[in-house]
C-alpha cells in the first residue's frame, strides 16, 4: 500500500466515535484492558532471559497488542471521542502493508524491507543524535553523520535557535529554524557526494506549521523523505498531529509513526511496554497512514531504554512484529550515558545488538537520556550500525544474543542510575572537519575490539 | 475494623472499601485526623515504592483515588469542629502553550497532592497568562510549569516575564520541570525551582515555602 489506509474514514470517526472523558481514558479504559489482555495471553517477562527465544509468547503478544489496539482504539484529545477499529480493517490494512520500500533518491535510494528474526540481511540503519544542538553546531553535526558510511538515513538535531533567537513551537520562529534544518541537511548531503540520502525531517517541527512549511521538493523535505507523526502517551492524538498525518500523505512523503511507551506508567511494566509496542504498531498503520513505526520505549526514571526491563519488551515485541506482519519498523536507541564514555558504547552495542536479531531496524543513538544539548556524537552511531551489520551477517542467534546480551549488561546495568554525562560534541569532534578527535577514535576502536571478544564478528 | 485496614486499603487503591471503613471508624469515634496522619504515612510509602518502580503510576494513582475519596470524607467532619489539615501549599500546575504531553505533570500533581498540597490542574497547551490569571484566582503560592518539548520551553520563561511585566513577580514561587527542563535553564529564566524528580518535589516545594514565609 503506497497511500494510507481509510484516511477520512479516519478522520471522520474522530466526530463521530465514542465519547468519553479525557482523564477517564488511560485509567479506566487502557491500564485495565491492558491488564487484563496480559493475563489473558499469560505473557510474563524473565528478567534474567533479555532475549528470548521463545515463538510462542512473541506470537501471543502479537495477538495480545492487536486485541488492546481494537479494545481500546485511539483517542483524539480534541474531539474527546475515540477512533475504534474492527479485526476485519487491521487485517485489511495488514494485508496492503507493502514490506519493502525504496527511500531516498536517485543513486543514494536504499531499499527497506521488512525483517525476519535472525535475518542475516543487516538492518537499515538510521542515524539520528535525537538531541539538540547549538546553532553554530547544527551544520557541522550534519555533516559528521553523513559522513558515516552506513548510514542509511539520516535524522539530524534539533535546533533551540535559529539567528540567534529562541524557537518557540508553533510561532515565526519554528518555521524559520525548520528552514534552516533542512538547508543545513540538505547542503551537507550534497557537499558530501550524496544528496539523496533519506532524510527524517524536520526535527526541529514540534507545531504541524513547521513541519508543512518545508515540504518542498526542490529546497525542503522531499518526496521520496520521511516525516514523522507522534502519538500521545498513551493511545492517544490530536488535530495537530493528524494535520501532519493529513499532510504527509497528501504531500506524498514516508510517514513514519513515533511513539515512547513509557516503562512504570501507564503500560505498567515490561509486559506492558511489549504488548503497547505491537498495538502502536497496528495503530500508526491505521490511524495514523505510517509506512514505518518508529519505536523508543523509555523507562521513566532512567528516560532510556539499554536496561533489561526495556530491552525484553524491545526483544519480544521485534519478534512478534516480525513473526505477523510484513511491517517496518526501526528500534530507537536511548542511552544513559554521554559520549565519549565506555559506558554509551556498551548501552549502544548492546540495544542494536538486540534489536537487530529480533528483527528490527536500527535508530541509533540518542545519549544522555535524550536530555542533554550537544551531547551525541556520530560514533555511537556508528558503531550501532556496525554491530548491526555484524550480528545479521555472522547469522546470530537469538540464544547467542541473549548470552552476550547478559556480558554487555553486567558492564553498565548498575550504572544506570549515575551514568557519568560524557562530553558535548565538539569536545568529541573536530568542528570544521566533522571528524572525531583522536581520543574518541582511540575509546571507540578500544570497545570495538571488547566487543569482537565478546563474539560480535565485525566485517572490519 | 482498624487503622492498619484503612492504610492496606489505601495502599492497595480499593477506592470503594476505604470509603466504608473510614465512615465506620468514624462511627466509632476515631478523630479525622488521626485518620490523616495513618493514611499520611501510606501514601510516603506508596511513594516510595512509586520511586523505585516497584509499583507502577496505575497502582500509585489508585492508591491516590482513595486517598482522596477518605479525605473528602473526613474533611467537612475537620471543618465542623474547626480543626483542619494543614495545606502544605497552593499550586497552579499546568503544561506550557504548544505542549500536548502531559504524564510528568499528572506524575507531579499526584505527588503533590498526597502530600498535602492544593493543586488546580490547567492541563496542557496552556497560555502563560492563564497560569497567572488561575493562580490570582486560586491565591496560589506556586506555579508550576511543565515542558517536553525544547521549543515550547521558551513558553516557561514567558510566565515570568509576563509575572515581572505586571509587578507579580515577587508573589509566586515559579516550578519548572519537564525533560528538557534543566537547572541552568531555570537559573537563565530566573525560575524558583527546577523539580527534576516528582517525587522530590513536594519536600522541595515546601522547603522553598518555608523561605519565602520567613523573609515575610
Amino acid at each position: 500500500m503506497t497511500t494510507v489506509y481509510k484516511l477520512w474514514e479516519m478522520i471522520e470517526r474522530c466526530g463521530s466515535g465514542p465519547h468519553m472523558e479525557e482523564d477517564d481514558f488511560l485509567p479506566r479504559r487502557f491500564t485495565p484492558t491492558l491488564k487484563k489482555i496480559i493475563k489473558k495471553y499469560e505473557i510474563r517477562c524473565d528478567p534474567q532471559t533479555p532475549v528470548p527465544d521463545d515463538a510462542d509468547l512473541a506470537d501471543r503478544v502479537w495477538q495480545a497488542g492487536w486485541e488492546l489496539f481494537r479494545e481500546v482504539g485511539v483517542y483524539n484529545t480534541d474531539s474527546h471521542r475515540m477512533i475504534m477499529v474492527s479485526d476485519d480493517e487491521i487485517r485489511e490494512a495488514l494485508y496492503h502493508a507493502k514490506g519493502a520500500y525504496w527511500v531516498g533518491e536517485g543513486k543514494d535510494a536504499v531499499f527497506w524491507k521488512h525483517r525476519q528474526v535472525e535475518d542475516p540481511d543487516p538492518p537499515l540503519c538510521i542515524l539520528s543524535p535525537d538531541i539538540t544542538c547549538d546553532e553554530n553546531l547544527h551544520y557541522s553535526m550534519c555533516l559528521a553523520y553523513l559522513r558515516e558510511p552506513l548510514l542509511d538515513g539520516f535524522c539530524a538535531p534539533i535546533l533551540e535557535e535559529s539567528m540567534g533567537q529562541l524557537i518557540s513551537s508553533g510561532g515565526p520562529t519554528e518555521i524559520n529554524g525548520c528552514i534552516q534544518h533542512i538547508y543545513n541537511l540538505r547542503l551537507a548531503a550534497r557537499q558530501l557526494g550524496r544528496p539523496g540520502t533519506f532524510l527524517v525531517a524536520v526535527g526541529t517541527a514540534e507545531h504541524d506549521s513547521g513541519q508543512i512549511a518545508v515540504s518542498n521538493n526542490e529546497w525542503g523535505v522531499r518526496t521520496t523523505d520521511a516525516r514523522l507523526v507522534g502519538g500521545l502517551t498513551e493511545f492517544k492524538t490530536a488535530d495537530t498531529l493528524l494535520n501532519r498525518a493529513v499532510h504527509y500523505a497528501q504531500y506524498g512523503c514516508y510517514t513514519g509513526h513515533l511513539t515512547g511507551p513509557i516503562y512504570g506508567g501507564w503500560c505498567g511494566g515490561s509486559e506492558g511496554i511489549a504488548v503497547t509496542l505491537v498495538a502502536y504498531s497496528l495503530m500508526g498503520l491505521v490511524v495514523h497512514g505510517a509506512v514505518f513505526n518508529q519505536h523508543f520505549p523509555f523507562h521513566l526514571n532512567y528516560g532510556s531504554n539499554t536496561t533489561r526491563e526495556l530491552l525484553w519488551p524491545i526483544a519480544v515485541a521485534g519478534q512478534a512484529l516480525s513473526r505477523n506482519s510484513k511491517l517496518l519498523y526501526t528500534s530507537n536507541g536511548f542511552a544513559n550515558a554521554g559520549p565519549m564514555t565506555e559506558m554509551l558504547f556498551y548501552e549502544t552495542a548492546c540495544h542494536a545488538l538486540v534489536s537487530t536479531v529480533t528483527g528490527w531496524h536500527l535508530w541509533e543513538m540518542a545519549s544522555t537520556r535524550n536530555k542533554h544539548r550537544n551531547r551525541a556524537t556520530p560514533l555511537e552511531a556508528r558503531l550501532g550500525a556496525e554491530v548491526g551489520h555484524a550480528v545479521a551477517r555472522q547469522g546470530m542467534t537469538l540464544s547467542e544474543a541473549n548470552e552476550i546480551t547478559l556480558k554487555l549488561l553486567s558492564k553498565y546495568e548498575d550504572l544506570a542510575a549515575t551514568a557519568p554525562l560524557g562530553y558535548e560534541y565538539h569536545k568529541c569532534y573536530d568542528v570544521a572537519r566533522a571528524v572525531p578527535t583522536d581520543e574518541h577514535e582511540d575509546l571507540y576502536q578500544r570497545v570495538k575490539n571488547k566487543l569482537f571478544g565478546m563474539g560480535i564478528e565485525f566485517p572490519y | 475494623m482498624s487503622l492498619e485496614q484503612l492504610d492496606k486499603l489505601v495502599e492497595n487503591g480499593e477506592k470503594e472499601q476505604s470509603e466504608e471503613l473510614a465512615h465506620r471508624l468514624l462511627a466509632e469515634g476515631v478523630a479525622p485526623l488521626e485518620i490523616l496522619d495513618t493514611l499520611t504515612g501510606t501514601m510516603q510509602r506508596v511513594g516510595q515504592q512509586f520511586a523505585n518502580l516497584d509499583i507502577f503510576l496505575p497502582e500509585v494513582m489508585m492508591a491516590g483515588e482513595a486517598l482522596m475519596a477518605v479525605v473528602d470524607i473526613t474533611r467537612p467532619l475537620m471543618l465542623e469542629s474547626s480543626r483542619t489539615a494543614d495545606v502544605r501549599g497552593k499550586v497552579v500546575l499546568g503544561v506550557v502553550r504548544g505542549d500536548l504531553h502531559e504524564i510528568g505533570k499528572n506524575i507531579v500533581k499526584l505527588m503533590l497532592e498526597i502530600n498535602g498540597f492544593e493543586v488546580q490542574d490547567l492541563g496542557y497547551d496552556v497560555d502563560p497568562l492563564d497560569f497567572i490569571k488561575a493562580a490570582e484566582d486560586m491565591g496560589a503560592d506556586f506555579i508550576g510549569a511543565s515542558s517536553l518539548m525544547t521549543t515550547t520551553m521558551p513558553r516557561q520563561k514567558e510566565i515570568i516575564q509576563f509575572l515581572k511585566d505586571k509587578g507579580l513577580r515577587n508573589k509566586y514561587k515559579v516550578i519548572i520541570g519537564g525533560a528538557p527542563a534543566s537547572q541552568e535553564w531555570a537559573d537563565m529564566i530566573g525560575a524558583d525551582l527546577y523539580c527534576e524528580d516528582a517525587n522530590a518535589a513536594p519536600e522541595q516545594m515546601a522547603a522553598l515555602l518555608k523561605q519565602k514565609r520567613a523573609k515575610i
